[in-house]
């Protein structure tokens, strides 16, 4: 996702002007000059500062080139979002599911989108789970949710 | 006798299968491209949990120092660095390649990074309790500028704008704002969130800049080309007579690299190009580099590693962080009882040994690992991302439920994951947001004492010597940029400060 400078560097004001006034709005220690408000308002006030100096185009000459991107459909920059999805399927799942399923779709879909073939993707999916199960749960002994199908130590 | 106590200490078995454990996984992950030295550790910190102390800290120092050395492996062979710090000497080493000198230049690799890391070590052991007995004596005054220093050090990476790294960095303080983790003890910024108020933690949002916004990144890239099978002669051949030869550029390497590892914030990546830009400067045989010479990665080659080792010594004694990789082991340092700080020296002197010792054999059993780890390259890196990628988002997931023993945190990664993936397309170096998060409560805890203590007067705040001393750091850094431009303009156009080394 490749935005202009003049996009990042307006949300950038938009933040920092948002937390400066958010900062402003906290209430103050009685007693006291400086409180929870100062830090927030001085970190808005940076930003707003950097945010303009990006959209006008200062510090560029710093940056190295990127290399230019192939052409490919529009959709295929979408594929980055499948992994934050897999993570919100694995946060809304898990619990239900267990850890031994969750992580089998999780990994015959990241592994078909890498453009595996099924007859790849598959035991991936079958074997790897149990294997990241045994290393985490018993070896580590970190707790990882049991649900519909448990292992079998 | 505290050192024999030490040697009793690695010397357990569960420490020395820590250390050879974590050897391998950082040498095969540190191989992988796009798999770099901070995520390899910074998904070691779920088993970390469940490790006595010194293992802990041995698989954190073992797999980085590894995996630091393993990146240079895919940038020779294939032209593409397996870790950022390899980035600076990837187009040089791979011109030895093509010249059909690989095992020069792996040998090269391997032999200057065990030295870099042992010579490292040294200033470690040296220069720590020299500093601990000053830091004894340091107010939040010293405190502050020592935290903003390494901020201001984490803005100055190579091939970035600086206005765009101290962006990233102020949207990190802005995320250590969250909850209610303030002097004041004031809920901030939590929306009415309860997972919200406790702040967020570093490990999460490390994880998902570093590892899942690589794996985001895997999914729209074309897939590295695959190595071809080679047969590799004596790997560490000549190497003897290269160390001879390049005697005084290894120890200029060693010595930016411990310069750079000490300021805080500024890590093995920046240490790679500086001394590799310095090597060239410096060089009798200017014309040679880029055509396949090996000076430059004899000296760079040793700076990363040397970086490595002393970029322990700001997160030792202070609790700040090196570079990113040292931002995580203070994390787990913290975890473990062994509280950053001057008095971790005095008070847990054998602890410290203990440490020193690890570093040391890290780097010695590199070798022998390493000579392995080059010859099954070929197999290793093979491997299909279509099955490395999906495990370490399971991974991710299982990791960062670990740390925080509930599902939030693994939105977070997520949320952390797309932010890293976003910012990095656009030039905003991650790195500089990290630390951010990492220091932002300390800069804040210090900058608001400090300015109560003072009345809000600012005087206080340059008046002691070594307060003094760190502020003016503190603004060259700031102006640093500022002066490379002033610099170029002055002297006609000229390339950047970044790509001098180009």
């Amino acid at each position: 996702m490749q935005l202009s400078d003049r996009i990042t560097g307006g949300v950038l004001v938009v933040l920092g002007a948002a937390a400066a006034w958010g900062g402003s709005r906290l209430p103050a220690v009685p007693g006291q000059e400086v409180g929870p408000a100062a830090f927030p308002m001085l970190i808005g006030c940076g930003l707003i500062a950097c945010g303009a100096l990006i959209i006008f185009g200062i510090g560029r000459s710093f940056e190295a080139e990127e290399a230019p991107d192939t052409p490919h459909p529009w959709w295929y920059g979408l594929r980055a979002l499948v992994p934050p999805a897999l993570l919100l399927f694995y946060v809304l799942a898990s619990e239900t599911l267990g850890f031994l399923l969750t992580a089998a779709l999780m990994i015959l879909a990241g592994a078909l989108t890498l453009g595996a073939r099924w007859r790849l993707a598959v035991p991936l999916a079958v074997i790897l789970p149990f294997l990241i199960h045994l290393a985490f749960y018993k070896l580590l002994r970190v707790p990882l949710p049991g649900g519909l199908l448990t292992a079998p130590w | 006798m505290e050192l024999l106590e030490a040697v009793r200490l690695v010397a357990a078995p569960d420490v020395m299968l820590a250390i050879l454990a974590s050897a391998i996984y950082g040498l095969v992950v540190g191989s992988l491209p796009g798999l770099s030295a901070t995520m390899a550790t910074a998904l070691l910190v779920p088993v970390t949990f469940w490790l006595s102390p010194i293992a802990a800290v041995a698989t954190i120092i073992t797999a980085s120092a590894m995996a630091i050395f393993s990146g240079d492996i895919p940038g020779c062979l294939l032209r593409i660095p397996g870790t950022p710090a390899s980035a600076a000497y990837t187009d040089e080493a791979y011109a030895l390649t093509r010249k059909g000198q690989a095992e020069l230049a792996l040998g090269a690799g391997l032999w200057f990074s065990a030295i870099g890391g042992i010579v490292g070590t040294l200033s470690l052991v040296l220069m720590a309790p020299v500093l601990a007995e000053m830091a004894l004596s340091f107010s939040t005054f010293e405190y502050f500028w020592l935290a903003f220093l390494g901020l201001m050090c984490a803005t100055l990476v190579a091939r970035s704008s600086p206005i765009k790294a101290i962006a990233s960095m102020l949207l990190g303080l802005l995320v250590s704002c969250i909850g209610m983790e303030n002097p004041a003890g004031t809920p901030r910024f939590t929306f009415g969130v309860p997972d919200l108020l406790g702040g967020i933690e570093a490990i999460p949002a490390l994880v998902g800049v570093f590892a899942v916004s690589e794996v985001m990144r895997a999914m729209v890239t074309p897939e590295p080309p695959k190595l071809p099978d080679r047969k590799f002669g004596s790997i560490l051949a000549n190497q003897w007579t290269l160390t001879k030869k390049y005697q005084w550029p290894m120890w200029r390497g060693n010595i930016i690299g411990i310069i750079i590892g000490v300021l805080p914030g500024a890590g093995a990546d920046m240490a790679a190009w500086v001394s590799y830009a310095m090597s060239k400067k410096f060089s009798r045989e200017k014309e040679k580099f880029g055509t396949g010479h090996p000076e430059g990665l004899v000296e760079a080659g040793a700076s990363n590693n040397a970086s490595l080792a002393s970029g322990w010594v700001p997160s030792l004694l202070f609790g700040i962080p090196g570079d990113t990789i040292t931002a995580i082991a203070i994390g787990v340092l913290y975890m473990k009882g062994l509280n950053p700080g001057p008095t971790l020296f005095t008070e847990n002197a054998r602890s410290m040994y203990a440490l020193y010792i690890i570093f040391i054999l890290a780097n010695i059993i590199m070798i022998p690992l390493g000579i392995l780890m080059i010859r099954m390259a070929s197999q290793v890196l093979r491997a299909p991302r279509a099955a490395i990628m999906p495990v370490i988002l399971v991974m991710c997931a299982v990791g960062s439920f670990a740390t925080g023993s509930n599902l939030f945190s693994v939105l977070l990664v997520g949320l952390f994951g797309c932010l890293g993936f976003v910012m990095e397309r656009n030039g905003y170096p991650v790195a500089a947001l990290v630390l951010g998060i990492v220091m932002g409560s300390m800069v804040e805890q210090n900058f608001i004492t400090s300015l109560i203590k003072s009345d809000g007067d600012v005087l206080p705040f340059i008046e002691r010597p070594v307060s003094g001393v760190l502020a003016a750091m503190t603004f060259g850094a700031l102006l640093w940029p500022l002066g490379v431009w002033i610099w170029n303009r002055v002297q006609g156009p000229r390339l950047p400060a970044g790509r001098a080394a180009e």
